[in-house]
């Protein structure tokens, strides 16, 4: 437990829970936007503990499917506050995560008050991550990449890339439409399989079920599951398992795009 | 060298062209899925680097004249050498290892796998012979079993190194 700073020194009990009040919420709120943008619960933990600890007080916190709930304790004064906030949905993003868990170190090393804290924590949660042309493409060319990785020949690469170019536009669109995200992988899945049968129905190139097969795996929630496996080795059993049925809802979800496509189209496979 | 890479079907390539091949692809693959992520740029090459290197791995584990190891055991090999790199390498770049982790580890993804059991699934409920319907379901716990294996062992070779060098791991962003 670290001594509290001289500088946040307070005599009066009416100041000092108005304090730990603040400085409740406001580490009740960067633990919702940590979990949110996909760190891992032994990170949350870490960082949390670290601040807590910077300004003076024991923190322990509990993480639910959907919601944490963070005590704070003024091991001095015995005062206690708990706080029970929404995890944040912001989709997985590890620049947030990079930022958000230098912040905790910036608090522990150059003591930094509550305020400049929240201000930068302001600042940090209030830029903006553009989904654009840019990961677009990227985002194309890493599976047609990854078609070529499963012995896919160069036209089932372009028609994996076409075909992602279309599913990932239409993911962007419709995730900006604030659209349900289950739905939202079932239709990716389903544009992106139909258009990469097309390789299956009219015989382009030699690996056509390559192409079928590849063209939905950009939409494999592999941050969830990597984080789930995170969590189960850290014993932080009920976020492992609701990460991981996160993960297979919207791999399910996926899968299902996939089959009513394969279906439609009329693909039939051959063994 | 690209030209004869992508004129050749991957099964026709000299061993050593091979590797150089899954290399490059792996690398592109995990820079896009760096950039699904918003993972921060200055980490694409450190991703590239450690997707490149565990599909070498991986590929030489399972097809060298030494190893001829199974997928599972080779992808949790290669999966935990990934996560070696991220976690020794992200304090470099000043981010967190699971922000190299994951666009390293993505094209070892078993995708056809998990295609297959799809398939088999669409075949099992399409079939009204017994017969059929029996071979179909072997196919959907053979692939579908096989890729659950697959994905448990690369999640949690991957994780190893997280924990195993905790003092790197949760400081890389001081």
């Amino acid at each position: 437990m670290a001594t509290r700073k001289s500088y946040e020194t307070h005599q009066d009990p009416h100041q000092e829970h108005t304090r730990i009040g603040e400085a409740g919420k406001f580490l009740a709120s960067y633990t919702s936007w940590l979990l949110g943008c996909g760190a891992t619960c032994v990170r949350v933990e870490k960082n949390v503990t670290r601040m807590s600890e910077a300004f003076g007080y024991e923190a322990s916190l509990t993480v639910f499917p959907k919601h944490i709930s963070l005590t704070v304790t003024d091991s001095e004064t015995g005062a206690t506050r708990t706080y029970i906030a929404d995890t944040h949905t912001c989709g997985i993003n590890f620049n947030l995560n990079s930022d958000l868990s230098a912040l905790s170190w910036a608090v522990a090393d150059n003591s930094l008050s509550l305020e400049e804290t929240r201000e930068r924590f302001d600042k940090i949660i209030g830029e903006r991550y553009t989904d654009g042309a840019q990961i677009l493409l990227l985002a194309s060319l890493a599976n047609a990449a990854f078609c070529r990785l499963f012995g896919g020949d160069v036209i089932a690469m372009l028609i994996v890339f076409c075909s992602t170019c279309a599913g990932y536009f239409f993911k962007q669109r419709l995730l900006a439409h604030k659209f349900d995200i289950r739905l939202v992988f079932l239709i990716c899945a389903f544009i992106s399989a139909s258009l990469a049968a097309g390789a299956e129905i009219f015989h382009w190139g030699t690996t056509p079920e390559i192409a079928l097969a590849t063209s939905v795996l950009y939409l494999i929630p592999g941050v969830p599951f990597i984080n789930a496996a995170s969590d189960l080795i850290d014993k932080h059993y009920l976020c492992a398992l609701s990460r991981f049925i996160d993960a297979s809802v919207l791999t399910a979800c996926l899968s299902a795009g996939l089959y009513l496509a394969i279906v439609l189209m009329k693909i039939n496979p051959i063994w | 060298m690209v030209d004869i890479i992508l004129n050749q079907a991957p099964g026709e390539l000299p061993f050593a062209l091979h590797i150089v091949e899954d290399a490059v692809f792996a690398a592109i693959a995990s820079i896009g899925f760096a950039s699904i992520s918003h993972t921060p740029q200055r980490t694409y090459i450190l991703c590239a680097l450690a997707a490149a290197l565990g599909h070498a791995l991986r590929f030489i584990l399972m097809n060298g004249d030494f190893f001829h190891l199974d997928i599972v055991l080779a992808s949790s090999i290669a999966a935990f050498v990934i996560g070696v790199i991220a976690v020794v390498c992200s304090p470099t770049v000043k981010v967190p290892a699971e922000a190299c982790l994951f666009p390293a580890l993505l094209p070892m993804i078993p995708g056809m796998y998990a295609y297959r059991t799809v398939e088999a699934l669409v075949c099992f409920l399409r079939t009204s012979t017994e017969e059929l319907a029996s071979h179909y379901l072997y196919l959907l716990g053979y692939n579908g079993f096989t890729c659950a294996a697959i994905l448990l062992g690369m999640v949690i070779g991957a994780n190893i190194p997280i924990f195993m060098l905790k003092h790197i791991s949760f400081q890389a962003t001081r």
